[in-house]
């Protein structure tokens, strides 16, 4: 609090921060929320049409998370502590299932592992039944590793590298050090990715919608309400339970984290390297990273052997014919280029500003914010997408681009994992930094900029990329917002699947996912050497 | 710091510039038609300008409909929204309504016209085009009219079917209960999809309205249901797979399947229900005169003979001749069905059915 006062410049930060929040998170989601009034409420929960997708979504969330998070968990080790070969490979594979747009690539599971399946029917004779739980669990677990295994890698790669060397010259064997030493300091990254992988799931509507079957969870049930019954009463109030769900993982988590410290960065530098793990570890880790690269190799493989086929699977005739929707659309892939750039690099910097004014902050309410940061991850695409629309068509913001729009949208929507990294990688980081710079005369918001972002290199990069590939593999968000100058590639691709043309769909998605890791590498590529964009990478 | 403030500041005026011009523009301008256009001396001005076109047709059909409007009508250029999904505009142009950005919605089963119809976010207009066109399929009220019926059918996919049912394709609703279909069928959602709704509206008319045996009907139904997809054409595209052998959809796009894939059948039950396509305009649209202009040429013979050509479906008007192969009203044996009864009703059946299956 004395600190705000003393220096007005942090508290106008503080209160700008604020203002964008309540105006681009809060708002639109009131806006909805209101729509029922209290009568809607009670009408729709006497119905009780959402204790089954209530029940089905907390079983999702728990299966799916703890497999996305282990997974995530040996794929960040694998890449940070061991030094098996071809990591730039696979640190590319590892963003792949973020780049999946809706429908394209469920529909590529149903390909390979439905009933006719190429690789179940073809290949192995069975006829499995993969609609349903399991169904879900499967694609969301290959769908969500990544998230945790950004998160989790930023905090390993951060972690000191002394503390182990000195577990192991204590006599610890490689086993101990990372129970005892690697694992406890990892936790508010943990807390990080599994909060964050489970809110994901819990909103999680386009893997549900096509691979649940029968087994509804509460986003596709919410989604049904209102494209089917127009009814945003309902919707409305199963939007309230998601967000309270989520205000129930946001809770278990801060009392997981405690109150201790998880300092890895102090004061003094250090440059000593890792102890190495053991070679069969190592070995361990390759294998496993290659099962699950081989895995989303085929998903991708399909949609790219569909886009140059006649109709796949039926007629595997090489064409170029689909490739011809690239051009005729090249719009909707230029606008989604433009629109994913500019939204993840101001979501990026405002997730990491908003992180370092609620993590070093002492001011109150900062709870309040760091949960309002964390809630658009709770809230489905739909509900933003539909805020919005309701928000801000209104005839006196009818100057405003839909484009800025649609990309304001995407800002504040992908906020919480670039918000997460923030937070957790300024945890690792002791405040004696921020004060050394205070104190030789720097203001505070000097101290972040030019002290505490060369460090958090990590955490912006994690930020980066997971709001462009979400920005760029949308449907929901934009779909009532877009205009004939604002369509973007996700749009022309639900046309497409609607209008029966899988292989112009396949081709419009192969060339939306490549321009995006195009794009990624440029970023990547460019940014090095200013800041430590891939500390992931250490 | 202070950069920012006058940052903010800017906007501030930039807005209520914005809201000044709003009001203004609202009040003086009711017609946008250019003074040039108003000056002709013909009586009927003609129409110019931009409308905003929200559109679920396919995305060929939506392509030559542009092109065969600017021939027809040139001088209005069309913005489309297309949103192969009727459902989403009908929820867009709701959440739209303190600012409409659409001047016509186009395409989708009556029903979700009829629902922003009764909700007064649509203009009513008659046009003189609609005069030839049967009564059941215009909205009494004018705020929608009929421009194709869509007859609704069932997917088979051929190999599965022989190897796994065998006989004859179902030719009554009853057939697709046997339990040699058991977990085989997809159905699109009734909650999401109109066919999917149609579908159970159809199974009560087809009982004499007997709610308890049409619900029974879905009961034994869902036993052999595997999915309930979001859209119609994901239905399709499982059983033309071959992931299900079968699903109930709309006999014209299965038939624009069948071009594709030839190992798909389409056979039509008796006592089979239809939708009819509607296309309206918007409440609150700034260029009424193109808008008008547009229903007008939706409803010439030379759109519904291009609509017949790109989707198999059966024009409304009676000499557009249907395309080959395709079923029309008259060729196949429909069930009464009540389109006012089946929209007012919708919500309620739905839920009932919701309940009746457990989802």
């Amino acid at each position: 609090m004395t600190s705000l006062r003393r220096e007005p410049s942090l508290l106008l930060a503080l209160a700008i921060v604020t203002g964008l929040v309540l105006s681009f998170i809060v708002y639109p989601q009131l806006r909805v929320l209101a729509t029922p009034g209290p009568a809607g409420y009670i009408d729709f929960l006497s119905f009780g049409s959402w204790v089954r997708p209530l029940q089905n979504s907390i079983t999702v969330t728990v299966l799916s998370t703890t497999t996305a998070v282990l997974l995530g968990f040996v794929y960040a080790y694998a890449m940070v502590y061991t030094d098996m070969p071809g990591k730039p490979f696979f640190r590319v594979i590892g963003i792949l299932p973020l780049l999946s747009p809706p429908f394209v690539v469920a529909a590529a599971y149903i390909l390979l592992f439905g009933p006719r399946g190429i690789i179940t029917y073809h290949v192995f004779g069975l006829s499995p039944n993969i609609l349903g739980l399991y169904g879900i669990w499967g694609v969301q677990t290959i769908a969500f590793f990544p998230f945790a295994y950004q998160l989790i890698a930023d905090v390993l790669s951060r972690s000191d590298a002394r503390l182990e060397q000195a577990a192991r010259n204590l006599g610890a064997g490689p086993w101990q050090v990372f129970r005892s030493v690697t694992l406890p300091l990892t936790r508010p990254g943990l807390g990080a990715a599994i909060l964050t992988t489970a809110i994901y799931v819990l909103e999680d509507f386009g893997n549900p919608a096509l691979i649940g079957g029968l087994y509804t969870v509460l986003p596709t049930q919410a989604y049904g309400l209102i494209s089917g019954f127009a009814d945003l009463t309902g919707a409305s109030v199963v939007s309230t339970i998601l967000l309270l769900l989520a205000l129930g993982l946001y809770v278990s988590k801060i009392r997981l984290d405690g109150g201790r410290a998880y300092v890895t960065v102090s004061g003094r530098a250090s440059s000593m390297p890792r102890p190495p793990v053991p070679r069969v570890v190592s070995i361990c880790a390759l294998l496993a990273c290659s099962a699950l690269a081989l895995l989303i190799l085929l998903v991708y493989g399909t949609l790219v052997v569909s886009a140059l086929t006649f109709a796949f699977p039926t007629n595997l005739t090489f064409t170029t014919q689909h490739l011809e929707y690239i051009g005729a659309h090249n719009l909707s892939l230029r606008n989604t280029l433009t629109f994913g750039l500019v939204a993840a690099a101001f979501s990026a910097v405002f997730a990491m500003f908003a992180g370092f004014l609620v993590e070093r902050g002492t001011w109150r309410g900062r709870r309040a914010l760091d949960f309002l940061l964390i809630m658009p991850a709770a809230v489905p695409g739909l509900f933003f997408g539909i805020g919005y629309a309701m928000a801000f068509n209104e005839p006196w913001l009818d100057w405003l681009d839909r484009g800025a729009l649609i990309t304001i949208s995407m800002i504040f929507w992908n906020i919480p994992v670039g918000y997460q990294a923030a937070v957790a990688g300024l945890r690792q980081i002791d405040r004696s930094i921020d004060e050394a710079a205070t104190s030789l005369g720097a203001s505070r918001l000097r101290g972040f900029r030019d002290v505490l972002v060369p460090m958090l290199g990590g955490s912006l990069r994690v930020g980066f990329v997971t709001t462009f590939v979400r920005a760029v593999t949308t449907l929901s968000v934009v779909i009532f917002l877009f205009t004939p100058q604002s369509v973007v590639a996700t749009i022309t691709i639900f046309q497409l699947v609607n209008d029966f043309n899988w292989g112009g769909a396949t081709a419009f998605t192969v060339a939306d996912v490549s321009m995006a890791i195009i794009a990624l590498l440029v970023v990547a590529a460019v940014g090095r050497g200013r800041i430590a964009l891939g500390a992931a990478r250490a | 710091m202070t950069p920012e403030l006058d940052r903010r500041r800017f906007l501030k005026l930039a807005s209520a510039t914005a809201l000044v011009a709003a009001c203004g523009g609202a009040t003086t301008a009711p017609t946008p038609t250019p003074s040039v256009a108003a000056a002709t001396a013909t009586g009927t001005p003609k129409p110019t300008g931009r409308i905003s076109v929200y559109s679920a047709l396919n995305e060929l059909t939506n392509n030559e409909f542009i092109k065969g409007f600017k021939v027809a009508v040139p001088g209005v250029e069309i913005d489309l929204v297309p949103l192969a999904a009727a459902a989403e505009l009908q929820t867009r142009i709701r959440a739209e309504k303190a600012s409409p950005k659409a001047d016509i919605f186009i395409g989708g089963d009556s029903s979700f016209h009829d629902g922003l119809g009764k909700e007064g976010l649509l203009e009513p207009y008659t046009s003189p085009n609609a005069s030839a066109i049967a009564k059941e399929a215009k909205d009494p009220n004018g705020n929608w009219t009929g421009f194709y019926f869509g007859i609704f059918g069932i997917i088979t996919n051929t190999d599965r079917f022989n190897k796994e049912i065998g006989g004859p394709k179902p030719t009554s609703w009853d057939d697709l209960l046997d339990a040699k279909y058991r977990g085989k069928l997809v159905l699109g959602s009734p909650i999401t999809t109109g066919g999917g709704y149609i579908f159970i509206a159809t199974q009560v008319f087809r009982f004499g309205r007997d709610e308890t045996k049409a619900m029974d009907y879905m009961k034994k139904f869902h036993a052999n249901v595997a999915q309930y997809p979001g859209t119609s054409p994901q239905a399709i595209a499982l059983v033309s797979q071959g992931q299900f052998v079968g699903a109930p959809n709309w006999a014209h796009d299965i038939l624009s399947e069948k071009a594709k894939n030839p190992g798909i059948d389409l056979s039509i039950p008796k006592g089979t229900g239809y939708e009819i396509g509607g296309v309206s305009i918007v409440k609150g649209s700034k260029n009424l005169p193109a808008a008008k202009a547009f229903i007008d040429w939706v409803l010439t013979k030379e759109a519904g003979e291009l609509n017949v050509r790109l989707s198999n479906r059966v024009s409304v008007r009676t000499d557009v001749a249907p395309a080959p192969g395709a079923p029309t009203l008259q060729s196949v044996e429909l069930v009464n069905y009540d389109r006012d009864w089946a929209s007012a009703n919708k919500d309620r059946l739905v839920r009932a059915w919701q309940q009746a299956v457990g989802l």
